[in-house]
């Protein structure tokens, strides 16, 4: 619908008989475009937002930060530091090499440890202490994971020897559970 | 000075180009795909303060005593089952194959057969399946409708089902019911004394009369060898063995050869179809003559059925051992760790005196020293626990060493059997090490076994009181009551009795009886509580008694005073010399009141040493006008009472 003023008026401006007509054409047109850009302006004012979006939202600004509130929310030490701490203060939750280059596979790498992630989750609840850690090496899959002491250690190792088999099944590689336990949270500090 | 040097070495460089003159290319070595994993592992010993590589390395769930070994281990295998029935149940969300190249262990197993007509591939794939009953149903139903099964796949199906005794494999637990074949036996049951229990008899299934093998068998119009092979190796296996050699003389009658597999079994059943020794011994040599008449050779099975036959031939039995065994070297049969096991069960009887056989084991270690072995026979697992049970036996440590050095070589760790058979194996070696050697080499062994490899049991663990004792080193009395704590057997009364015995034999020096003291209080807290369902422990005299006088040496005299008041709680009466030794500690104090007390616990047990405490009071301590009433009021109670 976006008229451009000059492609029309172009071929006009050859016959000087229609140079008249041709400027009438153009004037009416250019008004036109100010009525629309007018009208346009009007809508993007305060009053309606009704944009598409073609986008996900990444909201970059508050993914994995945990803002300081009261003083009374015990946190660990990777939910502390952010996410621009990776790297410096941080270590990495998952390990592989999909992210080296020439090396492909990560978007399949991302979704594995968010699965493995929601198992763990799942599966020893109430148990984990802090995130899982993935680490990758080859073809085996270790999974090494900080448990508090909720469960008697002969009900730890049903479902260690429960998750290895099932997921070693499941992707088709070895997996191997390293745990440690602690006796509770380990807290950094009270946000 | 350069010139002569170049000159010499232009000299060297002709004189080794005229010896090079010919360059050998080696050959090009092919390494397995876990060539460097072993070379890493090679590097690397046995951490000893490491638990099982099955377990996590966390001191939470790290098993303590051998029970929470054995329910770790389990709960673990039970968690596998858990996921292995997810998986079966829905295999079709595991289907998706990421491995290349492809590992098929890790796709889904196929429980239920998938051919469902009624046709030979029906049957193949029954039988590899391991499914007896759906396997013979398919079989009836195959001759009913008159299709002609061919004789390799009838000889398959005879193979499952002599070998599962025809029942399916799960339900091997389920006694099946003795038949009178069974009885039948020549053998009488006596000659059964030395073997396992009954109760492993019983849960063996019984071959049944007329059962679906021999059904199938007779109805085939022309059983080849093979076929025959089967029903003899299924009759031997479950029992019937005057069965099993008369099929043998069918099969002679239809001029068919046996094969090497069907002579095995025969002379494993050979010992129980005969009863004297020598009758036994013929009919073994006439069924290894008859193999040489039919052109079959033997191999290393043979050689070890021979072996474990000659075992129940008694003294025939020693003097053929060796012969056989250098025949079949003759063969080039090589025997392997099972034969050495028959042999030295030949020599050395459990429970039988030895006169003079000591050498046959070192001969047998002679063998096998540095000899990696791999697992051939079943019964080679045996044979760890065979030598080291010799050893303990015939008290002969070098021997033990050298057993215990072929279990480090190559591959012959996987020979020592399963968990029950370690436990068996160390606990063995470790009494042997605890009879023979001294102190020093015993703790060695200690903390390399314990509680890494070896949870010892109570018995074990008072053996290694005794050597405490014997080369006086009590002072380590409280280590090993800490190790008993956590080993489980804290509340075992007889070994807390000798652990208190051993301390309050002897009066040690100052820092020891401290030691000894704090152990003494711990040994009683164990006593007193009985939480959680425990095993609760009793107090006896002596006991308390024990615990008194540790703590009187170490100058606990209040600890002492409480234990002392404990005997009245628990209806035990000390003895004279305690309340003795008790009243020389009192004195030492100089506490009056105390001594009185003593006197008046003294009378209350109405002990008959009670004048002579109460003349000792009266004579030693400074006594006020009351005390001295008092006292002779007890004595004219306890002279009437006598």
């Amino acid at each position: 619908m976006v008229f451009s003023a000059d492609a029309i008026t172009a071929p006009c401006a050859a016959g000087g008989s229609n140079a008249l007509f041709c400027k009438n054409m153009a004037t009416s047109l250019v008004r036109k475009t100010k009525l629309l850009s007018m009208v346009s302006s009007q809508l993007n004012s305060a009053a309606c937002f009704r944009n598409i979006h073609c986008t996900a939202a990444c909201l970059k600004n508050r993914a994995a930060r945990i803002r300081v509130a009261k003083g009374d929310k015990p946190v660990t030490y990777e939910q502390a530091y952010h996410p621009h701490h990776i790297g410096h203060r941080k270590g990495w939750l998952s390990q592989h090499t999909s992210n080296l280059q020439g090396e492909d596979g990560a978007a399949e790498r991302v979704v594995e440890d968010v699965f493995i992630r929601r198992f763990m989750y799942g599966t020893f609840h109430g148990c984990l202490a802090d995130e899982v850690v993935i680490k990758r090496r080859g073809n085996l899959l270790l999974i090494c994971a900080v448990m508090i002491q909720k469960l008697l250690p002969s009900k730890f190792y049903f479902l260690i020897g429960y998750t290895e088999e099932l997921l070693s099944h499941f992707y088709k590689c070895p997996v191997k559970i390293e745990m440690q336990t602690v006796e509770e949270k380990v807290v950094y500090k009270y946000l | 000075m350069a010139s002569s040097c170049s000159q010499a070495l232009r000299h060297h460089v002709c004189k080794s180009s005229r010896i090079l003159q010919e360059i050998v290319i080696p050959k090009k070595k092919t390494w397995s795909k876990e060539a460097v994993l072993q070379a890493l592992a090679s590097t690397v010993n046995r951490d000893p303060t490491a638990s099982d590589y099955r377990f996590q390395d966390d001191p939470y769930l790290t098993p303590k005593t051998s029970s929470e070994f054995k329910l770790f281990s389990l709960s673990q295998e039970s968690g596998r089952n858990a996921a292995k029935y997810f998986i079966s149940t829905y295999p079709k969300y595991f289907q998706k194959d990421y491995a290349q190249p492809h590992i098929p262990c890790l796709m889904p197993e196929t429980l239920e057969a998938q051919i469902e007509e009624v046709s030979e591939a029906a049957l193949i794939e029954r039988i590899q399946m391991r499914k007896v009953k759906a396997a013979v149903d398919l079989y009836d139903q195959l001759q009913q409708a008159g299709t002609p099964v061919s004789l390799d796949v009838t000889n398959q199906l005879l193979d499952l089902i002599c070998f599962y005794g025809d029942c399916d494999p799960a339900q091997e637990n389920v006694p099946e019911q003795r038949n009178e074949e069974t009885e039948d036996v020549q053998d009488e049951p006596q000659t059964k004394k030395g073997r396992a229990s009954k109760a492993s008899d019983k849960l063996k299934a019984a071959w049944k009369e007329n059962n679906n093998a021999e059904r199938i068998f007779a109805l085939l119009s022309e059983p080849n060898t093979h076929s025959y092979s089967a029903l003899i190796r299924g009759m031997v296996k479950y029992g019937a063995y005057s069965k099993a050699f008369s099929t043998y003389t069918d099969l002679l009658n239809n001029q068919l050869k046996a094969d090497v597999s069907t002579f095995n079994a025969l002379i494993t059943a050979a010992p129980e179809v005969k009863e004297k020794y020598n009758e036994k011994w013929e009919l073994i040599v006439d069924l290894l003559k008859q193999m040489a008449e039919q052109k079959v050779k033997p191999n290393l099975l043979t050689l070890n059925a021979v072996l474990k036959a000659l075992r129940r031939c008694g003294t025939v039995g020693k003097s053929q051992a060796f012969p056989v065994i250098s025949e079949m070297r003759a063969l080039s049969i090589d025997p392997s760790l099972a034969s050495y096991n028959h042999l030295l069960s030949i020599f050395y009887k459990p429970g039988a005196p030895f006169q003079g056989q000591t050498d046959i084991l070192q001969e047998v270690m002679n063998e096998v020293s540095g000899k990696s072995f791999t697992p051939q026979d079943p019964d080679d697992a045996q044979f760890f626990i065979t030598a080291v049970r010799i050893c303990l036996d015939t008290k002969d440590i070098e021997q033990a060493y050298r057993v215990h050095e072929l279990l480090g070589v190559g591959e012959n760790w996987r020979l020592l059997g399963n968990d029950f058979q370690q436990n068996i194996y160390h606990a063995r070696f470790f009494s042997l090490l605890c009879m023979m050697e001294n102190i020093d080499v015993v703790l060695k062994w200690y903390r390399d076994l314990v509680p890494s490899v070896y949870y010892p049991s109570s018995n074990v663990m008072r053996d290694l009181l005794q050597v405490l004792d014997t080369d006086n080193r009590l002072d380590l009395i409280p280590q090993i009551w800490k190790d008993l704590k956590q080993l489980g057997h804290g509340n075992r009364q007889t070994l807390v009795e000798e652990l208190l015995t051993l301390m309050a034999r002897e009066k040690q020096n100052q820092e020891v009886q401290e030691t000894f003291a704090e152990c003494a209080l711990d040994i009683k807290k164990m006593y007193d509580t009985g939480d959680r369902g425990k095993v609760m422990m009793s107090w006896t005299a002596g006991s308390l008694s024990d615990l008194v006088s540790v703590l009187l040496a170490a100058q606990r005299r209040q600890d002492a005073w409480e234990i002392l008041k404990l005997f009245k709680t628990h209806n035990r009466v000390p003895s004279e010399e305690l309340l003795d030794k008790f009243l020389t500690c009192i004195k030492e104090s100089g506490d009056v009141n105390q001594a009185l007390e003593l006197v008046q616990i003294s009378a209350g047990f109405c002990l008959p040493g009670t004048p002579k405490l109460i003349q000792r009071v009266q004579q030693e301590f400074l006594l006020s006008e009351q005390q001295k009433s008092m006292l002779s009021d007890l004595e004219i109670q306890t002279f009437n009472s006598d």
